[in-house]
């Protein structure tokens, strides 16, 4: 798993945590909140599977950024 | 030897450039039609436009819907697939999914904007409550978000395939630092879009006889609400980075990896941030209000990181080719280009926009002062200042390169920010003024039969014509710029805007040091503490005291 990985992961833990918080608050109807957070949350973990999924034919190693690097 | 991007984009397949002269033209209809709304609304509340309040509410709605959903996602949407096109410079992936998702967009552009005409003015947030007199014509402006909602959500999928097809085939482990921007920046925007079916489709389905009353559709709002002024900001800090390195050469002294956390903390710090939206509902516990202003403080961290990032790799670098002065090496950036003098003015208002938000964001501020004209006051300098000029300064680049053309009369164009920024001084200036004396916001008329302050008239005047200067001058940079899309005739050939070549073979002069980001950033702290200072003795000063509900503040 590559760094692209670990810098999605926290997102999806973040918007995870944020997502159960907003679903248990006793205040101000915040289930929406929790909906769209909690969503975001798992499609930040399918994209951060897309990232952790090593590839057939893949060197390992290549650390290559074409030309976008910046 | 790196490509520009110019060249790259120069070089994508016709079918993407296709797809993107198509995307990046509706996108600038939707500017047009949201610039006539802005202007006819500010002559309306300026008194030089006598119409009655609905025709007013209407050009509001159109001004709101068209550019802060329209304009600034639809133009986002193309810039993220064109970036992401280049990226490896094969082109899109998934082409057909672009073309899904744009043409939901499209049709949702033209449904919201025919409900802008249709029953009550739904103004650009639709509150069901409006829907009693005419529940067809919410339906209609319900299904213009549902739609762009729709689109937001098929559209990234394109991009998020295009910037992992060179890792699916083995051919690259990492994305490069604008890869990996592009990539988390294509998922925010489907959470966007989730955000406005979630807010929006109960609404319909309540019109419909299928669903109870949206109730909760207001906290549902604040969500899409908050996400639609988080992406276009880290859309505009991503297009700075993008550009400086094509209008510069500069890359970032900090390094690649240090840009990916910091795009990846944008979306770390956006729900946290959120809860500042709720500071106005009367049963939000106390100790709930003091966390939501502290977790506030960090919503511009990001944004200040990324400007900072940007701003030391400049002056290291201008320091090492000459630059002399505390501020002296600005003047070596290449500001007769008109991308150049665009992101030096958005940069500018950025500083004023954050200053002000974090008045607007306190807790015992936001009561007081989100119902006035404080809001459209200081959120220009996002909108118009920081963000549109930002997206134009892209396709300034972007146009030329896909139309095999120079950009027209960059000697013109490139005072048109400076132009917009002195409408919007005298535009913020007296909307900012006249929020804290009370002049309330989405109100056509501010008079009151002559019961109200002769000043809160006098102050809605220098508005429009502070509205009218900065639209005139984002109307000439925006049509210039499309006048890329046109067939260049050789009788009029322009020349091409100049660029730097910073970031070649030399290396950066050792122990230099890089002042001015650190020094904007303290001076932005500074201007807070003096604004919010001010905020607090005009409200002492006031001869009534605001009364919320529950809460008692």
């Amino acid at each position: 798993m590559n760094e692209d990985f670990w810098l999605v992961a926290p997102i999806t833990v973040v918007w995870a945590i944020l997502a159960v918080a907003y679903a248990l608050a006793p205040w101000g109807d915040m289930i929406g909140y929790a909906w769209v957070w909690g969503f975001g949350s798992v499609l930040f973990a399918g994209l951060a599977g897309l990232l952790a999924r090593r590839c057939a034919g893949q060197a390992g190693g290549s650390g290559g950024v074409g030309h976008g690097r910046i | 030897m790196e490509t520009t991007y110019r060249e790259r984009f120069a070089a994508l397949p016709a079918p993407d450039r296709r797809l993107l002269v198509a995307m990046v033209s509706a996108a600038l209809v939707a500017l047009a039609l949201g610039i006539l709304g802005g202007v006819l609304t500010a002559a309306a509340r300026a008194g030089f436009l006598d119409i009655i309040p609905n025709t007013g509410y209407r050009f509001l709605t159109l001004h709101g819907v068209s550019i802060f959903f329209y304009w600034l996602f639809t133009v986002q949407a193309a810039l993220l697939l064109g970036f992401a096109a280049v990226e490896e410079g094969r082109g899109l992936a998934w082409r057909g999914a672009a073309w899904a998702g744009f043409a939901l967009i499209a049709a949702g552009f033209v449904v919201s904007t025919a409900a802008a005409f249709l029953g009550m003015p739904p103004l650009y947030n639709g509150t069901p409550e409006l829907a009693s007199q005419n529940p067809q014509a919410m339906l209609v402006f319900d299904l213009g978000y549902l739609l762009l909602g729709a689109g937001l959500m098929v559209l990234p999928v394109s991009a998020i395939a295009t910037l992992l097809t060179p890792r699916r085939q083995g051919r690259r482990e990492r994305m490069s630092s604008v890869g990996f921007a592009l990539f988390v920046w294509a998922g925010f925007l489907m959470v966007s879009g989730f955000a406005a079916l979630h807010a929006f489709l109960p609404g319909a389905l309540w019109v419909l006889g299928l669903a109870p009353f949206p109730a909760s559709q207001g906290t549902d709002w604040h969500i899409v609400f908050h996400n639609m002024h988080y992406l276009p900001l880290m859309a505009t800090v991503i297009l700075w980075y993008v550009l400086m390195r094509e209008l510069t050469g500069v890359h970032s002294v900090f390094g690649e990896r240090f840009s990916k956390i910091v795009f990846s903390m944008y979306l770390v710090f956006v729900p946290p941030t959120s809860l500042y939206h709720m500071f106005l509902e009367p049963d939000l516990p106390g100790a709930v209000r003091v966390a939501g202003s502290m977790l506030s403080l960090f919503v511009s961290v990001p944004t200040l990181t990324a400007f900072l990032i940007i701003v030391a790799s400049l002056e290291a670098h201008a320091r090492t080719h000459g630059g002399r002065g505390l501020f002296g090496w600005i003047r070596m950036l290449p500001w007769r280009n008109p991308a150049m003098a665009a992101v030096g003015v958005a940069a500018l208002s950025m500083g004023l926009g954050i200053t002000f938000a974090f008045v607007l964001i306190q807790e015992r501020l936001a009561p007081l002062l989100s119902d006035t004209f404080f809001v459209p006051g200081y959120f220009h300098f996002f909108t118009l200042g920081t963000v549109s000029l930002t997206l134009l300064a892209a396709l300034a680049v972007v146009l030329p390169a896909i139309g095999a053309r120079a950009l027209w009369r960059p000697g013109l164009l490139r005072w048109m920010p400076w132009l917009a920024l002195g409408g919007l001084l005298v535009f913020g200036a007296a909307g900012v003024s006249a929020g804290y004396l009370g002049v309330p916001r989405r109100v056509i008329d501010v008079a009151y039969q002559n019961q109200a302050p002769a000043l809160w008239q006098g102050l809605m005047a220098a508005v429009g014509i502070g509205g009218a200067v900065m639209a005139l001058a984002l109307a000439v940079f925006a049509a210039g710029i499309a006048m890329s899309l046109l067939p260049q005739r050789r009788s009029t050939l322009h020349t091409a805007p100049p660029t730097l070549a910073w970031g070649g073979a030399v290396a950066l002069r050792p122990g230099v040091r890089v002042w001015v980001g650190p020094l904007s950033v303290l001076l932005i702290v500074g201007a807070m503490y003096l604004f919010t200072a001010l905020g607090f003795e005009l409200m002492q000063a006031l001869p009534v005291s605001a009364i919320g509900g529950g809460g008692g503040h």
